[in-house]
């Protein structure tokens, strides 16, 4: 390509490019299901860190962390009512300049990489102080083997730290190696762990105002100067400059502001509310506030309180030496009521700590490769990062790089929860602050549209002053600022990564500007980017009933040959489409158009046009964003009103799960809609043919035979002799109906198990059934259902 | 004269997070009151 004359203005490419991500829009309440499970998740730590860190008054602190969240969710609010584009970088560098968006995304990937570390050790902690827990309740009711007692020199035990490091390595690499498949993500399995959760926080809370009730409860210190007690670590610098009790009293403020630098983990996970922003269905902005309300109450209750609790239900004398790890399980052994059922519900809050915890791990990995996945697309970091797994086309090399650096940070930290909540603050802190000052300064520089403003502001001569996104900006700067000073291991940590990755981002940027030059100048002479905001057959200028053609890896384009063989252009478009994927959590903003159409999908659409051009026949193309491929694939087909989609064989999956795939987000468009046929071309040439959405069934010839006995039967009877076979087929079907809708269910249901049973599972034709495969060098006069210009409400003719 | 410089900075600070602190608490204020007005149906009006 590179080496071609540019073509005129007429005789390029074009392109559609649909900006409007094809999504399968939520609830506002599943979105902040979303966004509760990586937020909720820090209740599990946040309170045991900031205890060890500034003493009994930390709960004090979480709350007011939690209250402030209230005015930082504000912010995010507004930046998802700006109709920006690109991404977290693209934002900051249009508010801040290309430096900051470097160090700002840096940050930003502190927090994300540090999220997977924190979470897995965490979760460890809580299922290894179960075990050990039950080990010890075990051994006083004397259960634990003689032999068991002596190997161990008493109660057996795991090492705590050691175990937790093993896990958290367990479920890193578990994640790693389904991202690395491309797993999707659903919220349906967010909202199941938040309901889980909900059942937890609700029994803890009542069951804690009993034991408040029955027990009384340990008075938590105000949170005044005198009422701080810092530990050496976390004074950080600060400890060789002041004697450590008279810091706080020294400076008064200062005690309260390095304390709340102490607690601010509490709040981590607020910027996923950014990232389901774009998956709200309509009325957006009203449900995107009605979302932040949900979280920032659920967050409130759940860290805020539980925080409060702890401190007042769990003695001193165990808190921190033995539950400072899983304050939570500590609050369920010190429940009023018997040990058993305190057991009972510690293993429940095991559980929903494993579920929620081990969620955000993979939250990590998924919100770094967005992010690496954004700045590559940008130049900011070098293309070989992006390039697709050869099996299943995932972007297995950041996915590779970022679990790298969770696995090193996890054996680093030898399992020690203080210390990596104290780094992850540091990427918490300054990714929220970069995010505050890039709102603020958009405020003056960016004149398009914006939903909503943080409150209050006022006009003085002219000029709007935004009191309320400074003000946030100011606590966050302050707070930011004290905790270099305070947390020295993050502060040392969090700067060596940032210049690390300020450095590679740097370096891949000054490399690629050349390269991005060309490429930029090769695409604007070979193709011509058509951007629409939805998929319309109008924008592409093709008919109904043409071929959809999704294309993914330019190396296996022969579903495409096998199309442009078989097909005639003079009745049928065809159209090549590409899905532009970007997965849960990583849609903090659209994508712009030049994103969206990258040079991967330039290399993908140039191949595409020359196997074209090898048949002499013209293709539309088409890109589109989505967060899944088979969603986007049946959205466009029902867009396009387009009678077959031709695909290629999945690396992952079968022809009839692939079939099933596609049915199944065919099901979740809304009416009305068309059926259409799904062909699968294998590489060998085999093509299997599928009917999508509600059709005539496949019939067996034995039911065949039933049914034409059954209308001579019927038809012998007087007055009945014009009866037709649908007739039959209607009455046993009305008849079936209204006996499953009534007292024969449980019968039918029995006997379809019983039938299901012996015919072998086939839950894939429910939703697709398979109607044909053509082996290669068949004629297509032999196998008309797997010619795609066949009437897709009957490619074989006589199917029923 | 360090000494002084840390004071300085200390103070600048402290007065940033108060200031912030307060603004943030009518920002806390101001958006819960909408926050309210759209849980109890009432329009909201977008500044």
């Amino acid at each position: 390509m590179a080496s071609s004359p540019p073509l005129s203005p007429s005789n390029r490419v074009r392109i559609v490019v649909a900006t409007s991500v094809m999504l399968t829009f939520i609830s506002y309440w599943r979105a902040a299901a979303i966004v509760l499970n990586d937020l909720a998740s820090s209740a599990f730590y946040a309170c045991g860190i900031a205890e060890q860190a500034v003493g009994k008054s930390a709960p004090w602190f979480i709350v007011g962390v939690m209250l402030f969240s209230f005015a930082v969710r504000a912010v995010y609010v507004e930046s998802c009512s700006m109709f920006v584009r690109g991404g977290v970088y693209r934002v900051v560098k249009e508010a801040l300049g290309g430096t900051l968006a470097k160090l700002s995304v840096s940050a930003l990937m502190f927090d994300y990489i540090l999220t997977g570390p924190i979470s897995g050790v965490s979760a460890g902690q809580y299922i290894v102080g179960l075990i050990n827990e039950t080990f010890v309740t075990a051994d006083q009711h004397g259960w634990i083997p003689r032999a068991l007692h002596n190997l161990y020199n008493g109660t057996p035990h795991f090492n705590v730290d050691l175990t937790s490091v093993v896990f958290a390595l367990a479920v890193t690499i578990y994640y790693w190696w389904e991202n690395t498949k491309g797993i999707q993500e659903s919220s349906e399995k967010a909202l199941r762990v938040m309901q889980i959760t909900t059942v937890m926080v609700v029994i803890l809370l009542g069951w804690s105002a009993l034991t408040l009730f029955k027990s009384g409860y340990n008075p938590v210190p105000l949170p005044t100067p005198a009422n701080l007690h810092f530990s050496k670590e976390s004074l950080g610098f600060l400890r060789h400059s002041f004697p450590e009790q008279s810091l706080a009293k020294m400076f008064g403020l200062l005690g309260i502001l390095i304390a709340f630098g102490h607690s601010v983990l509490a709040m981590s996970g607020e910027e996923s509310l950014a990232q389901v922003n774009r998956e709200l269905a309509h009325p957006k902005l009203k449900n995107l506030k009605k979302a932040a309300i949900v979280i920032a109450l659920y967050s409130f209750i759940f860290t805020g309180l539980s925080a409060l609790l702890s401190v007042m239900l769990i003695p001193d004398a165990v808190r921190v030496p033995v539950y400072k790890d899983n304050l939570i399980s500590g609050l369920a052994m010190y429940m009023w009521g018997p040990l058993i059922l305190r057991l009972i519900f510690r293993a429940f809050v095991v559980v929903v700590g494993f579920l929620i915890l081990s969620g955000a791990v993979n939250t990590a990995i998924i919100g770094s490769n967005g992010v690496l996945n954004r700045v590559s697309e940008d130049g900011v970091l070098a293309d070989w990062f992006r390039f697709p797994h050869r099996k299943y086309g995932t972007t297995s090399r950041i996915i590779n790089l970022v679990v790298i650096l969770q696995i090193i940070t996890i054996l680093a930290s030898r399992g020690d929860v203080y210390v990596l909540g104290e780094a992850y603050a540091f990427g918490v802190i300054w990714s929220f602050t970069f995010n505050s000052l890039s709102m603020l300064v958009l405020r003056f520089k960016y004149k398009g549209v914006r939903g909503w403003k943080v409150p209050p502001n006022i006009t003085i001569a002219g000029t709007e002053i935004p009191i309320g996104l400074l003000s946030v900006f100011l606590v966050l700067l302050a707070t930011a600022l004290v905790n270099l000073a305070t947390k020295s291991v993050a502060t040392v940590a969090g700067v060596s990564f940032s210049v690390v990755f300020f450095v590679i981002f740097t370096a891949s940027e000054h490399a690629n500007r050349k390269k991005y030059a060309l490429a930029k100048a090769q695409m604007k002479d070979h193709f011509q980017l058509l951007q629409s905001d939805t998929v319309e057959r109008d924008t592409l200028g093709i008919r109904r009933g043409n071929i959809l053609v999704p294309v993914r890896d330019y190396n296996t384009l022969t579903h495409l040959r096998w199309v442009l063989e078989h097909s005639d252009i003079r009745e049928q478009d065809v159209v090549v489409m590409t899905a532009r994927i970007s997965q849960f959590g990583t849609a903090a903003y659209g994508l712009a158009t030049e994103q969206i159409f990258s040079d991967y999908e330039q290399t993908l659409f140039t191949r595409a046009v020359s196997v074209a051009e090898s048949f002499g026949k013209k293709i539309s193309l088409l890109v589109v964003p989505a967060r899944d491929a088979w969603s986007a694939v049946a959205q466009t087909a029902h867009n396009l009103e387009s009678s077959t989609v031709v695909a290629g064989l999945s690396s992952k999956v079968t022809t009839a799960e692939q079939a099933f795939a596609l049915g199944s987000a065919w099901e979740a468009i809304p009416e009305p809609k068309q059926q259409f046929v799904l062909q699968i071309v294998q590489p060998e040439g085999v093509v299997d043919t599928f009917r999508i959405g509600p059709h005539t069934p496949t019939m067996k010839n034995e039911d065949v035979i039933l049914l034409h006995r059954l209308w001579l039967n019927v038809t012998r009877e007087p007055g009945l002799g014009q009866v037709h076979h649908h007739d039959i087929l209607t009455e046993a079907l009305t008849r079936f109906a209204r006996d499953y809708g009534a007292h024969e269910h449980d019968q039918i249901v029995k006997e379809l198990r019983r039938r299901s049973a012996n015919d072998g599972p086939m839950p894939l034709r429910r939703i697709a059934d398979q109607i044909d495969t053509v082996q290669p060098g068949q004629s297509r006069s032999d196998h008309e259902a797997g010619h795609p210009s066949q009437d897709p409400s009957d490619p074989k003719g006589n199917t029923s | 004269m360090g000494m002084l410089l840390v004071i300085v900075f200390v103070r600048i600070l402290e007065s940033m997070f108060v200031v912030g602190a307060i603004g943030s608490f009518v920002v806390l204020v101001l958006s819960g009151i909408e926050d309210l007005q759209l849980l109890f149906g009432r329009e909201e009006k977008n500044s």
